[in-house]
This record gives structure tokens, sequence and C-alpha cells, in this order.
């Protein structure tokens, strides 16, 4: 297959749904999927920008409750985007505005006067590359409760007689215990977390967003930078994760979107949403051409 | 010696090609010392070691290094050494050498043929450009061997033929200057030298890609050597002087401590510890003016870092970039380099008046202050922008607030290069004179030293706080320096004025270090908090 057949295609394909024929047809598809439980996430019309650039285009999709839903796509195609626009990571980005809107348990994200600190409590995040504080292990794990107060250590707190050093550390057990990795710390919560490996880092940062006790947690490609044997233990732990959490993930890997999600939705080139749904049904039987040709590696 | 090419990747460890240059660096490294020896006087130009006139020894090193690289270039251009010399010398020798050619084409017109500027540019241009030919045009191991050897070995043959020797002095029509031997012929051997190093280095690695990575390698570490001993002659420089001084009756357990009602042996070190003049001071000390010095930086420091890191924070944090930061650092890098008399003459047109009426503690801290503040935002503002944007991410992820996060995440990983800053700019301010001698400076011997903390007053009507020591003038160590330095007012029958003075400046350095010391460990004990070191 030459390199120019390939662009072909791919400027072909794009023009067939710029068109507006298959289009429809694809729109039709995705919105008739329906799930069991209730709704968690629910966009409409999501419309993001970057200064000029029309990042992501018009997505509406429904995110169902204790499960796992996997976006992918090709680079650039704007999933990572729509992830951060679930809990307003968005709004760090000076030339992003959004459009449209997100509601989480039925309440608008994108209203006056919300909450970010209670927004991101209830839907955190886990990042590309692993990123812990240089701090203790205990440190990390303790510092978002810390900071919104719901634990309190150190010299203030043990004059007053409330001192939280029991609750820490049964916070940090419990959440390193989750995020499977207390069986390899345990005896260094007090040493620097940069000491970890890779995979344990990212762990902790799981265990670190777990801390806060979240509804939802999104993932953007949290396995991208780890190694064969670190990704399989962060995929078991996306499993087990999925029996009390939403957990929406972002992935480059077809392999691991069919491996642990439970539904998939496939962005492609242009910030558009074209194909959501059983995560069986999209890799085994997609409905859209374009799917079919970025899933069986002919474009994207 | 072969004229085998050769064949595999190693080069032979003990041929001629690799012995002979390492033996010409030595000898030149030698040389170079030694001139420098002679330049500083620890060796005496007119004498004779090892039974040979000093200066026939450098010449005779010069000669040596030009017989050398003769047979280096030679032996290489004709395959008896071993090498891998590129088609020509490469620009840089070609300007060098070039350059080296015209000052001597130069001179030597003007000697003989005399001082019109048609005839020494002439020779000039001339020979400047013959030089930069020969040592382009051939192959590099002719090329950078063969015009600096010939240079040397005319440079060799005047000084041990005795044309220029330690009496002779060259006073050239064109400028009043005189040029004594006696420095004239270390400063050519140092020189002289440096090229045959150069020189010998490219040649001990076959010339080409290696030669020039080993010859700048051999420049680069000479520069280093070059630092650190001139950092070593200071220091060793002012200690030699002034450690006589400083420890003039100094003893380990003639003092005494005490503590909780005991009294302990302890450290004696009276001119530390002493006033500088009274009726019953046997050894004059210079106390007043350490405690002057360190009020000085505890107050600049307490103003300038708040306020400075603040600030950076503010811009780097917070503020959009875009013109205004840029002015703010444009602003901010002119602040820093504003000469220090400048800020003393601000502070005493503006300040004085305003504050104390006249010489005082306070006007001294704040104008050190205001020096401080430009390099530690700039030395804040870089270390904030180095934290990684991922501890930001993470923080607010966690749906912690900015000003929480920038708290407890961005400042702690900042910190060691903040710190780093603070060292810089209070090494700076401790030993400033200029602004001290226009705002602060009173007696420059006082018989006590300020009593800051005893002076506090409180009140419950407005100011409310007046401390009469921080608004009187002081001595500090610089200030003190500069005055027996220079007036010579200092006087008492234990030391001279000049004696004292060089004691000062011991205790003087020693502050500072032991402030570089306090910064240091500090930042270290951050880096390793941060980095799991």
């Amino acid at each position: 297959m030459s390199n120019a057949r390939v662009e072909s295609e791919d400027v072909q394909t794009i023009e067939q749904t710029t068109t507006g024929e298959t289009d429809e047809r694809v729109r039709e598809a995705w919105l008739d999927y329906e799930f069991t439980g209730e709704t968690k996430l629910s966009t409409t019309d999501l419309d993001v920008y970057y200064g000029d650039d029309h990042a992501l285009k018009g997505v509406s999709i429904d995110i169902p409750a204790e499960s796992v839903t996997a976006l992918i796509g090709p680079s650039g195609c704007g999933k990572s985007t729509f992830l951060r626009c679930l809990n307003r990571m968005n709004d760090r980005i000076a030339a992003a505005s959004v459009d449209g809107s997100v509601e989480l348990d039925g309440e608008e994200v994108y209203q006056d006067g919300i909450n970010l600190v209670e927004l991101r409590k209830r839907v955190g995040m886990v990042f590309q590359a692993p990123n812990p504080f240089p701090k203790s292990v205990r440190d990390n794990i303790s510092y978002g409760p810390r900071k919104h107060g719901d634990i309190e250590t150190g010299l203030l707190a043990r004059l007053f007689g409330r001192d939280d050093r029991e609750k820490e550390q049964e916070l940090v057990e419990r959440s390193l215990k989750n995020a499977a990795l207390w069986d390899e710390v345990n005896d260094r919560l007090d040493d620097n977390a940069l000491g970890l490996s890779g995979g344990q880092q990212q762990r902790l940062c799981i265990a670190r967003c777990l801390a806060t006790d979240p509804e939802v947690i999104l993932m953007d490609e949290p396995a991208s930078a780890l190694d064969p044997i670190a990704t399989a233990k962060i995929e078991d732990l996306i499993d087990d994760l999925a029996e009390e959490y939403t957990v929406v993930i972002v992935t480059h890997n077809m392999q691991q979107a069919a491996r642990i999600s439970d539904q998939t939705a496939v962005f492609l080139t242009g910030g558009q949403l074209v194909e959501y749904g059983d995560t069986d049904q999209i890799f085994e039987n997609p409905r859209s051409q374009r799917v079919e040709d970025y899933i069986t590696g002919k474009f994207g | 010696m072969s004229n085998v090419e050769r064949t595999g990747l190693a080069t032979d460890e003990s041929s001629v090609g690799d012995l002979l240059p390492s033996a010409l660096i030595a000898a030149a490294s030698v040389a170079f010392l030694a001139s420098w020896a002679t330049i500083f006087q620890w060796l005496d130009e007119t004498g004779t070691y090892l039974g040979v006139p000093l200066f026939h020894l450098l010449g005779g090193s010069l000669f040596v290094l030009a017989a050398g690289l003769v047979i280096l270039g030679l032996g290489s251009h004709f395959g008896y050494i071993d090498g891998t010399p590129s088609g020509n010398a490469g620009m840089t020798v070609g300007v060098v050498f070039g350059l080296l050619w015209a000052v001597v084409g130069g001179l030597v017109a003007a000697q003989w043929g005399g001082n019109a500027p048609v005839v020494w540019l002439g020779g000039a241009v001339v020979f400047g450009l013959l030089g930069a030919g020969a040592a382009l045009s051939p192959r590099e191991d002719l090329g950078s061997t063969l015009p600096i050897a010939l240079l040397l070995a005319m440079v060799g043959y005047v000084v041990v033929a005795g044309h220029i020797n330690a009496g002779w002095t060259w006073t050239p029509g064109w400028t009043g200057a005189e040029f004594p031997g006696s420095e004239l012929v270390p400063a050519l051997v140092i020189h002289g030298s440096l090229l045959g190093i150069w020189s010998a280095a490219k040649a001990k690695r076959g010339y080409g890609a290696q030669g020039r990575q080993y010859g700048a390698y051999w420049l680069i570490g000479v520069a280093v050597f070059s630092m650190l001993g001139v950092l070593g002659l200071l220091i060793a420089f002012i200690v030699v002087q002034g450690l006589d001084v400083m420890l003039t009756g100094a003893s380990l357990t003639g003092g005494s401590l005490h503590l909780f009602g005991v009294s302990i042996p302890w450290l004696e070190v009276p001119f530390v510890t002493n006033v500088p003049g009274g009726l019953f001071v046997d050894i004059p000390g210079v106390m007043p003016a350490v405690l002057g010095t360190l009020w000085l930086v505890l107050g600049a420091v307490s103003f300038a870092v708040p306020l400075g890191v603040g600030a950076a924070i503010f811009l780097t944090e917070y503020a959009e970039q875009g013109r205004f930061t840029q002015l703010v650092e444009v602003a901010t890098n002119g602040l820093w380099s504003t000469p220090s008399i400048v800020f003393g003459l601000f502070g005493l047109a503006f300040l004085v008046p305003r504050i104390s009426g006249g010489n005082s503690i306070f006007v001294g801290q704040l104008v050190l202050g205001f020096m401080l503040l430009p390099l530690v935002l700039i030395t804040s503002r870089e270390a904030i922008k180095a934290v990684p944007d991922e501890y930001r991410d993470a923080s607010a992820a966690l749906g912690v607030t900015k000003w929480e996060t920038i708290r407890s995440v961005v400042v702690p990983a900042a910190l060691p290069g903040v710190i780093t800053g603070i060292i810089l700019g209070v090494g700076r301010i401790a030993g400033e004179t200029a602004p001290l001698l226009l705002v602060f400076g009173g007696s420059p011997f006082p018989s006590a030293g300020p009593q800051v903390l005893q002076s506090f007053r409180f009140s419950t009507t407005p100011p409310f706080v007046t401390n009469d020591a921080l608004l009187s003038p002081a001595s500090a160590l610089p200030y003190q320096l500069y005055s027996s330095i220079t007036a010579g007012v200092f006087d008492h029958p234990a030391f001279s004025s000049t004696e004292y003075g060089w004691g000062t400046a011991l205790v003087l350095l020693l502050v500072v270090i032991g402030l570089y010391a306090v910064g240091v460990g500090s930042r270290i004990y951050f880096r390793r908090k941060l980095h799991n070191e």
C-alpha cells in the first residue's frame, strides 16, 4: 500500500462526511446506542475552539455509570480535549473556549458559579505521564484531602486536638490497596515518590486520585509511557475500578480499548464523534465505513 | 618509526607520535607556570636555576617546543607518524596565526623602518597574510605546526641570545609606555607555551577532528585552571596578610562560654570579639562592624526576599505573559545593572531626609534591599518557570486551588533556585561599600556595636514601635576596611592601619563565606528533600 493511496483515501472519507451523506448514516448509528444502567455524564453539542482552531465539533454523548468507556481515534482528533472538558481542565488553557453543555448526574458543569473544587473532587483525572509530586508517597496521597480540609495534621491540628494522623494512615492504606500498590510500597511510605518506578508512579497517581473519593475517573492514555508488564497491571486495575467508579479512558491502543472497555466512542479527524456503541460491536461490526477503515488500519 | 598506514581502529599508545607531544605539553606547562611565578616575583628573573639563568631556561623551552613541533609536523607529513590530518588547519588557526604574524611583522617593520603608519601597517599586512597563508595552504599537519614553530624559535632565540634580558626595557616611539624585559619575557613565554600546548595536543591525537577536539580540551582546561588559580591566589593572599592580625591573642580555650549559668572554656579570638577602641582594649577588634554587616544583610534579605519572591510568583503564575511582563523583565534587568553608587545617591537624597534625617542602619538596609530585589526577582522567576507544568496540572485535577498549589507544590519545588539567587545577591551586598559611604556609615571604629534588639520601644501612641539604634549610623566591615586602608585614620599601638585593614578584609571574607555556607547548606537540604537523593 503506497502512502499516496492512503492519503487520498483519507481525504476522500473526510470529504464524504463534510458533504453530509455518510455522516447522517453514522449519526443515526450512534444515537441508537442504548445501554443498561443510569447515565453518569452527558454532553450535548459540545464545541471547543483553541483560538481559531475548531477542535471539537458538536459532540453529544451519554456515558453510563460504573463502567469503562474508551475514547479512541487518531492523534489530534479531539479525544483528549473532550476528556479535559469533563472536569473543566480546559479552563487552564487560556486560548480554549467551550460551547455546549456537560452534565454530571444531570447537573450542568459549565454553569456560572460552579465550584471547581467540588467538581474535580467528584471527577478525578490521571495523566499520560506519571506526575507524582516531589513529596513522600504518604504526602502524595493525602495531598488532596488535606488541601480540602478533610484531613488535618501538623502542629495547629495537634494543638486543637484535631490530629487526623490515624485517619490519614487509614486513607493512605485504602487508596494504595485500591490502586494495587500497597504490597509494593508499604515499607517506604515516607520515601520520595520520585524514587518509584514508572509503573508504580502511575499507580500512585491513580491512588492519589482515589484518595479524594471521586465518582468519575478520567484517564488520558494512562499506560502509554509504561512497559507491557506495568501496562497489564494498570489494565487489571481499571477493570477492578469499574465496579465502583465510572472510568473514561483515552487510549491510542485499540487492543487495550477492546480488552478493558464496556463501550467505545470513536473520534475521527476533524474533532467529530463518529460512532459510539458497545465495544464488541464497534470492533467486530462497526457501522461507519470510516470507523471500519480506522480500526482495520487503513487510515489514521 | 614505521611507514605503515594505520590499519586498526586504535592508535599505538607508546609511539613517538604519542609520547613526544605528551613530553612537549609537559615542558610547555612547566614553562607556563614558571613564567607566572616570575611575573609574581616568586622566581628571581636574574637568578640561576639548575645551573642556567632563568631566562635562558624559558627561552630554551620555547626552542625545544619549536623543534618538537617541527619533528611532529614533518614526521606526519612524510608518513613516519600516523595521523588523520585534514586538508588544511581550519579558519580559526588561520586567523590566529595570521594575527600573530601580523603583530610580529608590524613590530619588526616599526623597529627598523620607522614609525610611519604605512611602514608598520604594510609590514603587518604582508606578514599577516604570509602567516595565514602558511597556516592554511598546506595540509593540517604542517599548517598547524610549522608557522607556530618558526615563531617560537624566533622568540626563543631572541631571549636566549640575550637581546632581551631582565634589565632591558623597550620604549617604542609611538607610546610613552615602557616594557621592561623582566615582564615582557615571561609574558611572551606564557603565550608561546599556550600556543605550543595547543599545537602539540592536536598532534597527539593525529590531527583531524580528534586532534582538534583534544587541542580544544587542553585550551579550555587551561582556562579552568587559570580561573581556579586566580581565585586561590586571591584568597591565599588575603589569608596570608590578615591571618596574623586576626589571630592576635587568640587561643583555643582561653575564652569562656556562659551557658545556663555555667562557664565552660571556649574559643577566644579577640580580634573578632573586641571593639576597635576604648580605654581598656589591648587588642582592637571588629565586632561592631561584624554586627553592622550582619544587621545590614538581615534587613536587606527580609525586605527583598518576600517582595521579590512575591512579585516573581505574580508575574509567572497570575499575570498573562505579554507586554507587561516583558516590560517588567527589562526594568528588573536594568535595575540589576544599575551602579550601586546610584542606589546610594537615591538613598541619600530621598530616604535619608524622610526616614532618619541622617545616616542610619535602616536606610542602609533599605538601599541594599533595593539592590538585592531585582536579582531575587529574576532568579525566582526562572526557578518558578522551571517547575514542570505537570505538577500544576496534577494539583488542579485534584481540585486544589491555584494559591494552595503555588504554596504547597510550586514554591517548594522552586526553592533551591530561589535560594541560589539569594546566595548570589547576599554575596554582593555584604561587600557593598559605595552606598554605605553615603547613607549608612558613622564612625568607622565605634566603641560599641549597634544595640538593635535592645532598642525596640513600644508605645500606645503612633508610631507604636521605635528603635533608635536602627535610625543611627553604624559601621560595617567593608566600610571600616575602606576607612582604614584609604584614610589611615585607625590609630592604636597594637596594629597599624594597614594591618588592621587586612584583618578586617579576612573577617569580611569569612563572613561572606559563612553566609554562602548557610545558603548552600539550605539549598542542598531542600534539593535532597525534593529529589530523593
